[in-house]
């Protein structure tokens, strides 16, 4: 009895916590819906294959090509020059070209999943047209890992340092800076900041300034620890890398504080954050591609500033090249950081 | 200029409650002006309002002659406020605190100075959050004095205190006055407002019932005594006591309240009318009447209740 009147009351406690049902129930299955219905189309193929270039020249390409044609691979043939642009924007998981007498599949080192998902169907098609013709020893493509930028490294590690530093930026963003200046108002501890004559934009570029610098000296750490453990470098300029990091840092903070000025409590913050950060993180495109998106939702993403900045920082840091191609992205980010800083600034409460 | 404060017909509503209902006030420089009132009378918001902390709804302040909408910034460099709680950062010292605080304005006293004035030296490199509760709350009070403000608001400044705590903190607000500031304070304690307050206005459910000096408010019941009778446990009815009297007698808790405008008159008739009605009374005692009973016949509540 003693025992079921106290897990009656838990219960009660806990449906009487609307954060606490909203994450419980409803935000899930929101996301299912979502990712479900975006993801839906039916049939349609998981996994893009670029075939860049004249494979369908010889005998054997247009029976590799046929023989690819049931599978759930979606087969995308482009021009040697098309395929390598679309390959240097990121977009490309796995790519499959002539090579001698026979074929080579490249992977994205980004979308490793996807693409060696890709990768590996293609070398069974292959075995399937070999085994078709018969009689001679069957011959492997061989699969490649490389970053957009052309990179290869001995280590996988690298590839994933750039990504842990981006995502780990957006969620103290999202995460710390904008739930402590939430929780801070909810308790009051703003109040007494509010009877004095310090202006509201001081206030909030000194916290700006301190997570900057937290997250720099947060970043170093974890770089100089990727060097010490697993010989991880920056390939390409260090002041490139910090002026990238600081605009991310930027960007993400502001958006935090931002995301605080529309909360009223800790939970409500915890609401609207979580319902940002999934999404960005998912829609972004870096963690594997969007092909079986509808094509508008492809185009929306563009505007995420995650890409951009995950884009500008693995293409200085994994293939040591410039920022030269990635001024549209990065003035998204900056768009971004200015907008949310305004807002921040406008919509900042000490009460 | 005598006026540190003028109020003109300031009324708040939120949702589901008017929380000031047209309020006029006036404080002269100098001077300790109290505003007293049970929880819930509106006194905080009332505050709140006149320290810029919250919009009113209608009309008017006006603080050292100047005006929130066209002065704000001004008027917080000259004004010194304490929270009803003052929540600091957990591992912010006092030392710090003033420190910090005292960079915001153009015109500010030294730690140290404040830091004797409120007697918190010993505590000065302490994290706040290891503070007593009677430390903390001078800690407030020296942020409110940070700037060398000639206004001082100190809402409930003794709410929660040991009556130890609570004298030291009184003896700081005199230094705060003999200091030539003016202090606005707000309490539930009547002792507190005649110990402090030179002036004081008495409010309820959102408006003002009176103002004056304490004194001059007391003299102004018509019944300046209370002969009060106390009982072991349970009153018995007073009704034929009464009769016999022939005065009102109200019961309160474990005694009859009498109140009169003469004692010296009234105890031969009281004693004796006692005895006829054979009345078990513990003990007898005459007091003169407080901020208390002015508060219960405006009302006819008591301020605790």
């Amino acid at each position: 009895m003693l025992l079921l009147r106290q897990f009656v009351m838990e219960w009660k406690l806990f449906s009487r916590d609307r954060a606490a049902m909203f994450w419980t129930f409803a935000f899930p299955m929101l996301l299912l819906m979502g990712f479900g219905t975006i993801f839906r189309s039916g049939s349609a193929p998981a996994f893009t294959l670029v075939v860049s270039g004249d494979v369908r020249a010889t005998r054997t390409g247009r029976d590799l090509l046929a023989a690819l044609e049931p599978t759930p691979v979606k087969l995308l043939e482009l021009s040697a020059q098309a395929a390598g642009e679309r390959w240097h924007k990121g977009e490309t998981a796995a790519q499959l070209e002539p090579a001698g007498d026979g074929f080579a599949v490249k992977v994205n080192t980004y979308l490793a999943a996807q693409g060696q998902m890709a990768a590996q169907i293609a070398q069974q098609a292959n075995l399937a047209v070999q085994l078709r013709h018969g009689g001679t020893e069957p011959t492997w493509i061989p699969v490649t890992m490389e970053s957009p930028g052309h990179a290869h490294a001995s280590n996988y590690a690298a590839f994933l340092l750039p990504g842990l530093l981006a995502v780990n930026l957006m969620s103290m963003g999202l995460f710390s800076v904008g739930m402590v200046n939430v929780s801070y108002r909810e308790k009051g501890k703003f109040r007494r900041l509010a009877v004095t004559p310090l202006p509201k934009w001081v206030f909030l570029l000194g916290q700006i300034l301190h997570r900057l610098t937290v997250t720099f000296l947060q970043s170093a750490l974890m770089l100089l620890l990727g060097f010490l453990a697993f010989g991880i470098g920056n390939q390409g300029s260090y002041w490139m890398l910090a002026g990238v990091m600081a605009l991310g840092t930027g960007c993400f903070m502001a958006m935090g504080f931002a995301l605080a000025g529309f909360a009223q409590t800790s939970e409500g913050y915890a609401a609207i954050s979580n319902a940002l950060f999934f999404p960005m993180m998912l829609l972004s495109g870096v963690y594997f591609t969007l092909d079986s998106a509808p094509r508008w939702m492809q185009q929306a993403v563009i505007v995420l500033p995650l890409s951009p900045y995950l884009k500008a920082l693995r293409a200085v840091f994994n293939d040591g090249a410039g920022l030269a191609g990635h001024g549209a992205g990065l003035a998204i980010v900056a768009a971004w950081t200015a907008v949310c800083f305004a807002v921040a600034l406008k919509r900042f409460k000490w009460a | 200029m005598t006026e540190a404060l003028r109020v003109r017909g300031i009324r708040k509503t939120y949702p589901k409650v008017v929380a000031v209902a047209g309020l006029d006030l006036e404080v002269r420089r100098g001077e300790v002006f109290g505003l007293l009132g049970p929880n819930g009378a509106g006194k905080t918001t009332t505050l709140e309002m006149i320290e810029g902390l919250t919009e009113p709804d209608a009309g008017e302040i006006r603080l050292l002659g100047l005006d929130w909408r066209r002065h704000g910034r001004a008027i917080r460099s000259r004004i010194g406020v304490q929270l009803q709680s003052t929540s600091l950062f957990n591992k912010i010292t006092p030392r710090e605190a003033l420190t910090l605080y005292g960079s915001y304005y153009p015109k500010r006293r030294s730690a140290e100075d404040l830091l004797d004035l409120v007697q918190l030296r010993d505590k000065a490199d302490a994290y706040h959050i290891t503070l007593s509760g009677g430390q903390m709350q001078r800690l407030a009070l020296a942020l409110a004095l940070v700037n060398d403000p000639e206004l001082v608001f100190l809402d409930e400044p003794t709410t929660g205190l040991d009556p130890q705590a609570r004298r030291g903190l009184w003896d700081v607000v005199r230094r705060i006055k003999a200091e030539g500031r003016t202090v606005i304070l707000t309490t539930h304690y009547m002792d507190e407002a005649e110990a402090l307050c030179d002036r004081l206005a008495i409010m309820d459910h959102g408006l003002l019932l009176t103002e004056g000096t304490p004194m001059g408010l007391i003299q102004a019941l018509a019944i300046p005594s209370v002969v009060e009778l106390t009982f072991d446990g349970v009153p018995p009815d007073p009704g034929p006591f009464r009769a016999l009297l022939g005065l009102p007698v109200t019961v309160r808790g474990d005694f009859w309240e009498i109140p009169t405008p003469d004692p010296k008159a009234l105890l031969p008739d009281l004693l004796e009318a006692a005895e006829t009605a054979a009345v078990p009374y513990k003990q007898i005692h005459v007091r003169r009447a407080t901020l208390e009973d002015v508060f219960l016949h405006l009302t006819g509540r008591s301020l605790r209740d």
